[in-house]
């Protein structure tokens, strides 16, 4: 050989070291040339659960783009102001006109009545002037004109109020006082989505017929609006800084009000919070799905890491180091995990896309699809942090396989632990994720519960998959051979038993926690009502004609109940000295301080109501302005007894000392006020009554109809509401969520079966060869299939009672301590749980268990 | 003369492939007698095996005829295959083939069981002590060694103690002490039982040690011989 050929390159090697590729990049891309067989799971669980928590966040950035996109349309104008009781004084008024174009409106419920008092419906009345509407337009049928149609004593109505009162356009029907002309027919009104919360069919008439009716009387409930159109406008609403210079005049010039002030930026702050809390609670579920995927993200390392000891081994005994066999497999990891975000993203901004359009008219909000960055980036980011707590230890157990696989198999099969570092690095991605959740939520406790559940329901199916192979392993032999299979395979080392439990009882705890909170909140609603809560709450009965409507209502209505108490309006405006603007409530004690609430004046503790704290006043009290506060919301809002809070009730600020607590309770629906007040210190307000009244429960419709017309008849400005028909509507918005929810949940159980499917993909083999040998050896298919069936059975059935324990004890503890709702057990959320659990082992061990039986026993059977 | 335990008559079959089909048996005529034991001797490929699991009614023929023990094999279903089995053949694989969820006695005892018969686990115990592994009933299969295991397999072959042994390369996967002590297991059970056997090989000295020699090749028989060393 020549010295020159010493220095020739081998022509190979070149082009085997492409570039500045590091090693590891190069090694995983080599041994992904195979494509990526064996990670489909593993890709499959990372995209579902990226896909839950993007497209829940997509359609809650949705919705609340679409009421910030909408925030004119929806408020009417730039800026809305609103207060009960009392329209605007000539003094606020001129400051209100000097910011801009003013439209008045005002809304009420009243009772519409035919000209004979035969008949009468609940409808919801609104008095505009000449300015409104000032953004949008209102459409009234067959092209009619606003102010023609209200001119007069006339009003333009929805078209049901007609039918339910059997009139036509033209015809008259009884408002308060006054008989008015049913001049016009509504399509559409501008400001739709403020008004879907109201109750029964719109009556439009201008401010003068208001006037006429009587109904504005002192005390009615009357929401008095202002919507402001800003005078600097260019064509998308006027300038961000125009519109805050306005808010902080008006903050300024009507701070003493009592007005409630939206503008277009957050029209509305309660859907908004109500959005944000439900995407909050969703994408809590969606980490249950991603995190019940890991479990078939670690399946999938293990196996895959499994099937390429040898070639780890020959890898190390050529020289490659620990380090370097990780980061030849985390590689291929990441690679793996980066498809999957990237599939659950697009199919997660997909479906908010898809839902608006098929759904789209049914929303209260026209959703506006939008891509954002932060949801993409938190959906992504839970994505990869799940991956990587999953594929760690398994990784760091492979980076240990020892190159004497290659010439023993069994060395390096005890169970080893991983290196430090990684050890470290998994609990830090757990700590990481687990924050990452609790510290975006505005309710961390409930995240830190769930997080807590979460945890303890995977070591529960952890632990029991391994108490079970350890029983299996220890119970006598059967003499029934498909029996001894069965257990046999359950206490196989390598058999399936763990997965199936760890991935089918993750999933289906949560399904059953779901359920059983569902039912409970199902039973909570719809069964204890009826028999609590009043059939009806009328409203604004005058005071001094009280004595004469209960006679009536009794006359009318044998062995009906009434309850009632004096009601007035007011908004609280200062705590324990302390400006409510100045005061930052928690969240679940914000409504208080929003807007009026209903306040009452007693002699003696109301029913239904327990002093907690402090003392009632006496009898005849006439001192110090004494009020009894509702202890939740009292201990929330930092008050206790002998602090003070201000009142602002019809424009006059009251101030009174608190006396005691109260426990109330809430859910019987019964007349319940957050402050009772000492009678001295309202007694002078003018103020009306409030009744409720529970139906015999014998009562026909036609009695119950009736009597109520014969009350309003007699009583024309009472507003008598069914709550049924409330508690109805209620449901109706309740089964959406819910249904929400249950869906969600139905993921976290595909993300279960998914995992399920894997697990019996990757036994698959090892099943055919044992069933092939079985059949060798003289076992018919019913055989194999009885013993297949058992041990499936056994599985799933032991999973699903540890299912319903463990969802059973999060539901109870979800309901007792978060909502305060008392838990029912329903024999149906347990049915259904086991069914699914069972079905979905059988479909999937069912298929599995075909194949083996349909496979051929030859190339199994032949040396390998 | 008694009948043959194993007929084979025009014996052909065909596989299909992505390159069309193959013909891997071409018309093999084989009688084989109770009580002898014979070797099917050839190259790889020569459809020896094949031939083993036609016999063993674990491949079906795609022509000819097949009797064992005295049972046509043709138009009979998978589980009357499967009984077939359990009761008249005892198969011994290169690659052991023991179920890896059951320990020794287990695996022995199976087929007793599937025949229902209580003394199972009495009868597996005493096999496995006649194959040198009563210190080893309770061990799974991963805990044992090549050899172990390959008598585990021919413990079970013989628990129903079936007129027709059949046996796949039994010492392919075994050092050659190993192999040898396995061969004379084999050999003293079949002739104590007066089994036949018939054992698949490409080891010619093996293949003398029985009573006949049946040589293959591309999926015919090129001889069969009376071995001298019988």
């Amino acid at each position: 050989m020549t010295a020159a050929s010493g220095t020739v390159r081998n022509p190979l090697r070149q082009a085997s070291s492409p570039g500045r590729i590091p090693l590891a990049l190069r090694l995983a891309g080599r041994q992904m040339r195979g494509g990526i067989e064996g990670f489909v799971v593993f890709m499959l669980c990372v995209a579902l659960g990226v896909m839950v928590i993007a497209a829940i966040g997509a359609l809650a950035n949705a919705l609340v783009a679409g009421l910030e996109r909408q925030g004119r349309q929806i408020i009417g104008g730039d800026i809305a102001l609103s207060r009960m009781h009392t329209p605007a004084t000539q003094a606020e008024r001129s400051k209100l006109d000097a910011v801009g174009t003013i439209s008045e409106t005002s809304t009420m419920r009243v009772m519409a009545r035919t000209l004979n008092g035969d008949d009468q419906i609940l409808a919801s009345l609104k008095s505009v002037d000449r300015n409104y509407p000032l953004v949008g337009k209102l459409e009234l049928r067959d092209g009619a004109a606003k102010n023609a149609s209200l001119a007069g004593a006339s009003a333009a109505v929805e078209p049901i109020l007609l039918e339910r009162l059997g009139i036509k356009v033209g015809d008259q029907f009884q408002l308060g006082s006054i008989p008015v002309t049913a001049r016009a027919i509504i399509d559409k009104q501008p400001d739709g989505l403020l008004d879907r919360l109201t109750y029964g069919p719109r009556i439009l008439v201008s401010t003068d017929t208001l006037k006429k009716t009587g109904l504005a009387a002192p005390g009615a409930l009357i929401r008095w609006r202002y919507a402001i159109g800003l005078h600097e406008t260019d064509p998308s609403g006027s300038s961000a800084q125009a519109l805050d210079h306005a808010r902080a005049e008006l903050k300024q010039g009507l701070a003493k009000g009592g007005f409630i002030v939206v503008d277009r930026t957050d029209p509305s702050p309660q859907i908004r919070r109500t959005l944000e809390r439900l995407r909050q609670f969703l994408t809590l579920i969606g980490l249950t799905a991603l995190i019940v995927g890991g479990v078939g993200i670690a399946n999938a390392v293990a196996n895959f890491v499994d099937r390429r000891r040898r070639t780890i081994a020959t890898m190390k005994s050529v020289g490659a180091k620990n380090r370097t066999i990780l980061a030849v497999f985390m590689t291929q990891i990441l690679v793996v995990t980066l498809m999957g975000i990237a599939i659950g993203l697009v199919a997660g901004v997909s479906i908010p896309a898809i839902l608006a359009n098929v759904f789209g008219d049914s929303l209260p909000i026209s959703p506006v699809i939008s891509i954002s960055a932060s949801n993409l980036l938190a959906a992504a980011g839970y994505g990869l942090l799940v991956a990587l707590l999953f594929s760690l230890w398994p990784l760091g157990r492979a980076e240990l396989i020892s190159p004497a696989v290659l010439f023993r198999d069994q060395v390096g099969q005890a169970r080893v632990v991983p290196r430090w570092p990684i050890i470290v690095a998994t609990v830090v991605i757990a700590i990481l994720l687990a924050s990452l959740a609790i510290f975006s939520s505005d309710t961390p406790h409930i995240a830190a519960y769930f997080a807590g559940a979460l945890v303890l329901i995977l070591l529960v199916f952890y632990g029991l998959g391994h108490l079970v192979t350890f029983v299996a392993r220890r119970l006598p032999r059967p003499k029934m051979p498909e029996l001894a299979i069965a257990l046999g395979s359950i206490a196989a080392p390598g058999g399936l038993a763990r997965t199936v439990v760890l991935s089918l009882g993750a999933g289906l705890s949560m399904l059953v926690a779901v359920a059983l909170t569902d039912a409970s909140l199902v039973s909570e609603l719809t069964g204890k009502l009826p028999q609590n809560a009043p059939d009806y709450f009328l409203l604004d009965i005058p005071k001094g004609e009280a004595d004469g409507f209960k006679a009536l209502v009794a006359e009318k209505i044998k062995g009906v109940k009434i309850q009632e108490a004096p009601m007035l309006r007011g908004r609280l405006v200062a705590l324990a000295g302390k400006k409510t603007e100045d005061v930052k409530p928690p969240v679940d004690a914000e409504w208080v301080l929003r807007g009026d609430r209903g306040i009452t004046y007693a002699k003696s503790v109301p029913p239904g109501s327990k002093i907690v704290e402090g003392k009632w006043w006496e009898e005849n009290y006439s001192g110090t302005p004494l009020v009894s506060f509702e202890v939740d919301l009292a201990r929330m809002l930092g008050l206790g007894i002998g602090d003070e809070i201000t009142v602002n009730v019809l424009g006059r600020d009251i101030t009174a000392k608190i006396a005691n607590l109260r426990q109330l309770d809430w859910d019987s629906l019964s007349i319940n006020f957050v402050m009772v007040f000492s009678p001295n210190t309202l007694q002078g307000a003018p103020s009306n009554q409030l009744a409720t009244i529970n139906l015999p429960e014998d009562i026909d419709l036609p009695t119950e109809a009736a009597a109520m017309r014969a009350i309003s008849k007699a009583y024309p400005t009472v507003t008598s509401i069914r709550v049924r028909d409330a508690v109805d509507s209620f449901n109706k918005v309740f089964a959406r969520i819910m249904t929400a929810i249950r869906v969600a949940g139905g993921v976290t159980l595909l993300a279960g079966a998914l995992v399920l499917a894997g697990a019996l993909a990757t036994a698959q083999r090892r099943r055919i060869l044992e069933a092939v040998i079985l059949k060798a050896l003289g076992a018919t298919r019913r055989r194999i299939l009885t013993a297949h069936a058992i041990e499936y059975l056994l599985l799933a059935a032991l999973t699903a009672v540890f299912a319903i324990l463990l969802g059973g004890l999060a539901s109870w503890i979800a309901l007792s301590q978060v909502l305060d709702i008392p838990f029912v057990f329903s024999w149906f959320a347990i049915a259904q749980a086991l069914l699914l659990s069972i079905a979905l082992v059988v479909v999937f061990g069912g298929l599995g268990t075909w194949q083996v039986l349909q496979a051929r026993p030859v190339p199994y059977l032949k040396s390998e | 003369m008694s009948p043959p335990i194993v007929s084979l008559e025009g014996l052909k079959l065909s596989l299909q492939s992505r390159a069309g089909n193959v013909d891997i048996l071409r018309g093999i005529d084989l009688q084989i007698t109770q009580g002898q034991s014979v070797a099917i001797l050839g190259p790889s490929g020569s459809g020896k095996t094949s031939l083993l699991m036609i016999v063993a009614g674990l491949e079906r023929a795609t022509g000819g005829k097949v009797t064992v023990a005295g049972t046509t094999l043709q138009g009979m279903n998978e589980d009357g295959l499967a009984l077939l089995r359990g009761e008249k053949i005892g198969i011994v694989f290169q690659s052991f083939h023991l179920v890896p969820t059951m320990t020794a006695l287990e695996n022995v005892a199976l087929p007793l069981e599937f025949q229902g018969k209580d003394e199972a686990f009495a009868t597996a115990t005493d096999l496995l002590g006649e194959v040198g592994l009563a210190h080893r009933l309770h061990h799974f299969p991963a805990e044992l060694s090549g050899g172990e295991q390959q008598r585990v397999a021919i413990a079970r072959a013989l628990s129903t103690n079936p007129p027709l042994i059949l046996a796949d390369e039994p010492t392919g996967n075994l050092d050659g002490e190993t192999g040898r002590q396995i061969i004379e297991l084999l050999f003293s059970l079949q002739r104590r039982s007066q089994a036949t056997l018939v054992l698949v090989t490409h080891d010619d000295k093996l293949a003398e040690r029985c009573e006949r020699v049946v040589r293959m090749a591309d999926g015919n028989i090129r001889s069969d011989d009376m071995a001298s060393a019988a």
